[in-house]
């Protein structure tokens, strides 16, 4: 018997078989973050969790400018960070998809961008930002801002 | 290896101390199938996964579950920040309280301790593969009963957010499945160990 042969059936008894996803267009990228996926396709909603956006805290309405300023980049870095998070997962297992990639490479460059400006304008959320950013060179800098854990109006 | 970023992956903003909720929440740090679990399951199996894009993905997918693990912290630790000494009585946070006033430490709702029995690591890929799809189906479970006794709308947010990822991680160790099926005997797909048996696969 032939150990080697790649399975091209797709089901047999005593095994599981899983489809494998097909690219759907994703959500705009605030969707997605409130979702937890970048893919309309993957998202299956439970009954009694309350539908459309959270009332949360907003920060930035009651805040002057340089904080609604701060507020806007870091949401703005949420969400284009978590949609590389959810395509590195779809890339693992689909490496050859040419529409996963080009938003990828994309997303990873407006990442880039987003940590240096926060480092130069606020203080930094990595260290490598400290040089990409030019954080203030006299500085430390790693112990500036809240925690995360925080909840803190940043 | 692993870098900080000073950040949470899905912002927790919590305004109403709760320590009822926190005790609910807390099962999502340390109980059976919390996220350290979780990250603990993916990260312990990956070294000896046979398919390299498997090792791959179970890298990535542990470290989200690092992720998901502070979100529920920076959770348990808002809801209880400023608990007063009349909240510690009433709530039933009392016998939490006694063994670690408002530290945060891994337990399960009903305060049992976190222990790695909690997750296996059977050196096989399909079993270890069958072992990630129950854990992300089961954390989905531990999601939907949170969510349906908080009302709290700052903590609702999160819970959503990190049950959808339960659902998306169990596609993607479905794909892994199928990725690791096709270098096995289609014929017999338990004919060997594709992590012991190596010279029985395709993988040499």
């Amino acid at each position: 018997m032939d150990t080697t042969h790649i399975c091209t059936c797709r089901e047999q008894i005593a095994m599981a078989t899983v489809p494998m996803q097909e690219w759907c267009e994703p959500y705009d990228l605030t969707t997605a973050l409130e979702e937890g996926t970048i893919f309309p396709c993957l998202n299956f909603t439970f009954y009694k969790a309350p539908e459309g956006k959270c009332k949360c805290k907003s920060c930035s309405s009651m805040a002057d400018k340089s904080q609604k300023t701060r507020e806007e980049k870091m949401s703005r870095l949420a969400v284009v960070s978590f949609a590389i998070n959810d395509l590195t997962l779809y890339l693992d297992t689909h490496p050859d998809c040419p529409n996963g990639l080009a938003l990828f490479r994309e997303l990873l460059d407006e990442r880039l961008t987003l940590l240096s400006e926060f480092a130069g304008e606020f203080y930094p959320l990595t260290q490598i930002s400290m040089v990409t950013g030019n954080y203030d060179s006299n500085q430390y800098g790693w112990p500036e801002g809240p925690m995360p854990w925080e909840g803190a109006c940043i | 290896m692993f870098a900080y970023e000073k950040r949470l992956q899905f912002p927790v903003k919590i305004k109403n101390t709760n320590p009822d909720t926190a005790r609910l929440i807390m099962s999502q740090y340390g109980g059976p199938d919390g996220e350290l679990s979780a990250s603990m399951r993916y990260l312990s199996q990956r070294y000896t996964m046979p398919v390299k894009k498997v090792g791959g993905l179970l890298t990535d997918i542990g470290t989200e579950e690092l992720n998901h693990m502070e979100i529920i912290c920076a959770m348990v630790y808002q809801l209880t920040r400023d608990l007063s000494e009349a909240d510690v009585k009433k709530a039933g946070f009392d016998a939490y309280y006694i063994d670690h006033t408002k530290g945060i430490w891994p337990q399960a709702a009903a305060g049992i301790p976190f222990t790695s029995l909690e997750f296996q690591s059977k050196g096989d890929a399909i079993t270890d593969l069958f072992e990630n799809l129950a854990a992300e189906q089961k954390a989905r479970t531990v999601y939907d009963n949170l969510l349906r006794v908080i009302d709290d709308p700052d903590v609702i947010a999160p819970l959503k957010f990190l049950r959808a990822r339960e659902i998306v991680h169990f596609q993607r160790f479905g794909e892994a499945l199928e990725m690791t099926k096709e270098t096995l005997d289609h014929k017999n797909f338990y004919c060997c160990n594709p992590e012991f048996d190596k010279k029985k696969t395709s993988l040499l």
